[in-house]
């Protein structure tokens, strides 16, 4: 697999543009930020690529802890590209992929996948337990609604990321949409377990769901995950799904623009809006979530200095939220980006991603632990003025 | 060997363990980068990379590097043009980039203090928050400012703001002291006053200029800076004849009224509007090309609007006389243009797109002996049968021509690319770069700023060899620093 990528990997310059955001001029890539060798960045692992298939170096446990670091946020792709022309993350994914054939991939890795084999998500919890999120929320079944709300293993077992499908879910039905959700038939979306490399799994899980939205008639989707939504709207098309996809900022927007929502109350606060990399640099999805907040009275949105195509990740992508190789620490991608967020003097991080406002939520928990900032998602604050 | 573990050992005491690593996997990264396929030479893998982050570790690890004998090859942000940071013997590779602080922008001296980890980009910025920016260099916004200085310094600025930026640094020497230059030489003067790069006997930072490393670590530098202006501008003009266009840059510096200027063929900028992806389809590079003249002259001005209009007014008189003309061009294609001419940008990397194999020529020498050199290059590509690698046909080489003060001289360097998947095609640049480098220096005296072996061994007259090579003995007895490099003794 890595052979095919060989041109591709001979074409790196090795100017190191992958480690800097243009515009801001600040470190774009997470891991590169966190351990400093090269080979935590985009440019060293393609080194190290380059090395494997000269057999210059050999493939083990310990080399693959250098790639599984990657958080597939895409910041290398994003500055190398459009200029230097390589995108260096599909080498970096097919890495993963060739420790995975070949069976070296560090236990947390192997831990995670395992579980989602044996039990149908990374929480080793049950598939009945799924819709208990919902409560006490008139959340009905699909059947034959018009879009299915897809919500994912996070969404369904993390306490923040179920938090945040109820309060998305008091939006769709406040604006009387028509959805339902596959509750204890709900499958693991993949999206993960593409990006640590397991394609076999991935296939399987895929093609899975697609049996199942086809078994319910499901033509529309939105998801509660940028991840989810990633693997859905661009992954899913090469086994055959013909579906339309929707994050649920998208919907909110469009909720808003026809006043099925309408924005009553003000919100005196100053936001900041963290751009989660699978609805951003990997769908050019910037505007959804901004223009939400946009809609609120009185609520004042600031910009960190690293946003859009140069925002900086929080780590919770590529199975780290899963797997937490990277780790903890002052360098850890979620505690720079809130030390990011805090220097705009915002007293709410905005979050549209589950993995995102848990990542977010921990680190802010270390680095404003007085208070002064809390992690808020797009839906709980636009349910404040509603 | 044991001693060489025991130093290695103490190593991590220094930076810590998590700063420290000799495991293969993390120093294979540090045997290649840009040119490193062009060097002519094996890249030896080293025995371990360290992340200091202060000039005291820095200290410390030369310190130790010169008890144990182990060599030491330091790299800043780590986009090396000329593998000047590649390690020749094993040894230690000091990784700089965390040391990235700006210490100071001051807008009484215009300087800025910065470390070896600061890239341009991150100095530009800066900077233009306080009105002033950088005095930029061409190639891309992610290198620095410090690795650049020990290579060449080449700017498009050469002539307002004289091709050395630097006003005073402080770096350890090989031996494991601190010097200090310029004004900074005393105690007061590093306190109060490290904003002169002249004081008491020659110019010590002009010796760490194009040494490549070889006399000791930058951990800290004073950049001059240079005033943004109420409007900044960069005009096309379009010449169809190289001695036209170098005849009216020669004109026009001598004026002294622009911030920066450069004469390019159409060969070097062709690429520049195009990303990489648009570049391997020759249609569009021809459609490019085809809308270039044949050499560009890009003078850069600034001023309010009265002076913006005179200036444009006087620089268009002397065009005119050469016969060149104001270029017409969309937006699409002038607008990555200038952004790549006024320098630290990210198109510069487009010019060695679509596949980022590039050889390259450079050499300085009076601006009319520029064109006769410049079209014997261009014969020596058609002798080594040089093919672009995206049409296959004949490759002219591209050609960018600096003015240094006032025109009194010309940085000129000749590029041409290849796809380093076709090792035929690298053979022939290899080839080209060789006898086009060795024509420029043999023929036509054409000087560049670093040295390497074969020209301070060969080249150049034994006194001035002497006294690089006797610095060089006198900070560094040991011969640590980028050994087996173009300094070493033996």
């Amino acid at each position: 697999m890595l052979k095919e990528y060989e041109k591709t990997i001979n074409h790196c310059l090795k100017c190191g543009a992958c480690k800097l955001a243009y515009g801001p001029f600040m470190p774009i890539c997470p891991s590169g930020l966190k351990y400093g060798f090269e080979s935590h960045y985009a440019v060293g692992r393609v080194e190290i690529a380059k090395a494997i298939l000269d057999g210059r170096l050999e493939l083990d446990v310990n080399v693959m802890k250098r790639i599984y670091t990657c958080t597939s946020c895409g910041g290398c792709d994003q500055q190398c590209g459009p200029n230097a022309g390589v995108f260096p993350l599909a080498v970096i994914e097919a890495l993963k992929h060739e420790g995975v054939e070949k069976g070296l991939i560090p236990p947390e890795v192997r831990d995670f996948l395992k579980n989602i084999t044996r039990y149908g998500n990374p929480y080793v919890e049950k598939a009945e337990d799924r819709a208990k999120w919902v409560g006490d929320l008139e959340v009905e079944t699909y059947s034959e609604q018009d879009m299915l709300f897809y919500v994912g293993c996070v969404g369904s077992y993390d306490e923040r990321g179920r938090r945040m499908a109820r309060s998305v879910s008091r939006l769709f039905l406040k604006a009387q949409v028509s959805f339902g959700i596959l509750g204890d038939k709900e499958i693991c979306d993949g999206n993960e377990v593409k990006r640590v490399g397991e394609w076999g799994l991935f296939k399987y899980l895929a093609e899975q769901n697609i049996e199942l939205f086809e078994r319910y008639g499901i033509r529309k989707v939105v998801t509660l995950s940028p991840h989810g939504f990633n693997a859905l709207k661009n992954d899913y098309a090469e086994f055959g799904a013909k579906l339309e996809v929707l994050h649920y900022t998208q919907l909110l927007k469009e909720l808003l623009g026809t006043g099925r929502i309408k924005p009553k109350k003000p919100i005196k606060s100053r936001v900041t809006y963290h751009d989660p990399c699978f609805l951003g640099r990997h769908n050019s999805e910037y505007e959804a979530a901004r223009s939400v907040l946009a809609a609120i009275p009185d609520l004042e949105l600031v910009e960190m200095e690293m946003n859009q195509e140069s925002a900086f990740c929080c780590g919770g992508g590529g199975g780290n939220f899963f797997t937490d190789i990277m780790g903890s620490g002052p360098n850890s991608p979620a505690r720079v980006r809130v030390r990011q967020a805090l220097e705009t003097g915002a007293d709410i991080l905005a979050v549209s991603c589950p993995n995102c406002a848990r990542m977010l939520e921990d680190a802010i928990n270390i680095e404003a632990p007085e208070g002064g900032m809390r992690v808020m998602d797009i839906a709980e604050i636009l349910e404040l003025t509603c | 060997m044991e001693n060489k573990e025991r130093g290695l050992e103490e190593l991590k005491t220094i930076v810590g363990e998590d700063n420290y690593s000799d495991e293969k996997v993390d120093l294979i990264p540090y045997m290649r980068d840009p040119y490193s396929a062009l060097m002519g030479r094996d890249i030896v893998l080293p025995d371990c990379v360290v992340l200091p982050d202060c000039a005291e570790d820095v200290q410390a690890i030369v310190m130790l590097a010169n008890r144990y004998d182990l060599p030491i090859y330091p790299r800043s942000f780590g986009a090396n043009l000329a593998g000047c940071a590649l390690p020749y013997r094993g040894g230690i590779v000091i990784d700089l980039k965390r040391m990235n602080k700006i210490h100071e922008i001051n807008a009484d001296t215009m300087t800025a203090t910065i470390e070896p980890g600061v890239t341009w980009g991150g100095l530009g910025k800066a900077a233009k928050a306080k009105g002033l920016d950088a005095i930029q260099i061409g190639g891309p916004y992610c290198v620095g400012p410090v690795g650049n200085f020990l290579f060449s310094n080449i700017t498009h600025y050469a002539t307002s703001y004289s091709a050395d930026r630097v006003v005073t640094l402080e770096a350890v020497l090989p031996n494991g002291e601190i010097v200090k230059t310029g004004s900074q030489c005393t105690k007061i003067g590093a306190e109060l006053n490290p904003y002169f790069r002249y004081a008491y006997g020659p110019d010590v930072a002009g010796l760490f200029r194009g040494s490549m490393g070889n006399y000791g670590i930058i951990t800290r530098m004073v950049m001059r800076l240079r005033p943004l202006g109420k409007i900044e501008q960069a005009v096309l003009y379009g010449f169809n004849d190289m001695e036209s266009a170098l005849k009216t840059m020669r004109n026009v510096e001598r004026l002294e009224i622009t911030r920066m200027n450069v004469v390019y063929n159409k060969y070097m900028l062709m690429h520049v509007p195009l990303t990489p992806e648009e570049q391997r389809d020759d249609g569009e590079r021809k459609r490019v090309l085809e809308s270039l003249p044949p050499y560009l002259m890009i003078p850069g001005i600034k001023g309010d609007e009265r002076l913006i209009k005179l200036y444009k007014e006087i620089i268009g008189e002397e065009v005119e006389k050469e016969k060149g003309y104001v270029l017409d061009v969309p937006d699409e294609i002038r607008e990555p243009i200038i952004r790549y001419c006024e320098g630290g940008s990210d198109v510069a990397t487009r010019i060695y797109a679509p596949f980022s194999g590039f050889g390259v020529a450079v050499g300085c020498l009076p601006v009319m002996n520029v064109g006769k050199m410049t079209q014997e290059v261009i014969e020596l590509a058609k002798q080594h049968d040089i093919k672009h690698p995206v049409s296959h046909e004949f490759q002219c080489p591209g050609m960018a021509a600096i003015p240094y003060d006032r025109c009194s001289t010309v940085y000129v360097e000749l590029d041409v690319l290849y796809d380093p998947n076709e090792k035929e095609e690298f053979e022939k640049v290899f080839g080209w770069v060789r006898e086009a480098f060795k024509m420029m220096v043999i023929k036509y005296g054409a000087t560049h700023v670093v040295g390497n072996k074969t020209l301070l061994d060969r080249v150049c007259i034994p006194a001035y060899s002497k006294i690089l090579k006797g610095i060089k003995s006198l900070v560094d007895p040991k011969g640590i620093m980028m050994s087996g490099g173009p300094y070493t003794f033996e």
